[in-house]
């Protein structure tokens, strides 16, 4: 502390220390945040084929497609305190962007359980976020590992999003709302 | 800077970098903006740079009170020293003898 630089120096990582206590503090500010928003999931058209997969093993298999509606508004998370619900922002001061992710869960005779992510979107903070897409295509291929799409009945859609953090926990939450595929006993052949 | 200044200096920046952070958090949570929060403290930080890191007077008031320097014994010291001297170099001539 005698000199110039001495002081610089110590005035220098007293100031780090105070960033980083305000970071923790921000992120205790917002630890406790579920981010559970609901989302409405329809799908118009539904088919199934049967084509090699050549980014793969080369044999046929499940080839699903799908277009979907989505309707959600991410701005605003339901947080329950003392059993009084109300909305809050989803976007505070600790979080930079979400992304988001439609996938499709499902369970075949081969695997007991299966995921596949169908398309996915950048939410950043202040871009629109009043997600209302109507007869939208998939962003990804819905290969199914095998055969197991034609007549599946039971194929879950959800939307899920990362919260992507200033400082802290990356939560993987699941939107409240989900939808059921029943996918055709008939393989579709051609073009569509 | 004196040794009082040093430690006055230090307490200073501490109090001002924590008042800023504190002001900075309530506002940053307040917008919802953690940037606000981080430019409210990069603002402490300079002015506690410039009240802290330049040597101010006021930081130099308490100089130390070192004893009075003691003239007559360290004349006596120097004398006794160069008799010293002229004895090694006796000696020494003696030895090339």
């Amino acid at each position: 502390m005698n000199s110039f630089t001495s002081r610089l120096n110590s005035l220098f990582a007293f100031t780090l220390s105070v960033m980083a206590a305000l970071t923790f503090c921000c992120f205790l500010t917002t630890v406790f945040n579920d981010h559970i928003r609901p989302v409405e999931l329809n799908v118009a058209k539904v088919l199934v084929k049967n084509v090699p997969d050549y980014s793969a093993d080369r044999e046929r298999s499940d080839l699903g497609l799908i277009t979907f509606d989505l309707s959600t508004d991410i701005l605003l998370e339901l947080i329950s305190l003392t059993k009084v619900e109300h909305l809050q922002p989803i976007f505070n001061w600790n979080v930079k962007q979400l992304f988001l992710y439609l996938t499709a869960e499902y369970k075949t005779s081969e695997h007991a359980l299966n995921q596949v992510v169908l398309w996915d979107k950048i939410v950043e903070r202040g871009d629109n976020t009043i997600l209302d897409l109507k007869n939208a295509h998939t962003k990804y291929y819905f290969w199914d590992f095998g055969n197991g799409l034609k007549g599946n009945s039971n194929v879950t859609l959800t939307l899920s999003w990362n919260v992507i953090p200033n400082a802290g926990t990356l939560p993987k939450v699941q939107g409240s709302g989900s939808h059921k595929i029943v996918f055709p006993d008939q393989y579709t052949s051609g073009r569509i | 800077m004196d040794f009082d200044g040093q430690k006055r200096a230090e307490r200073y920046f501490q109090i001002i970098i924590i008042l800023f952070a504190v002001v900075g958090f309530i506002w940053g949570y307040i917008t919802q903006q953690f940037s606000q929060t981080l430019y409210i403290l990069f603002a402490g930080v300079t002015v506690s740079a410039l009240l802290t890191l330049i040597p101010w007077s006021i930081y130099r008031r308490k100089p130390l009170q070192w004893q009075a320097v003691l003239d007559q014994a360290s004349k006596g010291a120097s004398q006794q020293g160069s008799a010293n001297m002229t004895q090694l170099k006796t000696k020494k001539k003696k030895l090339k003898d």
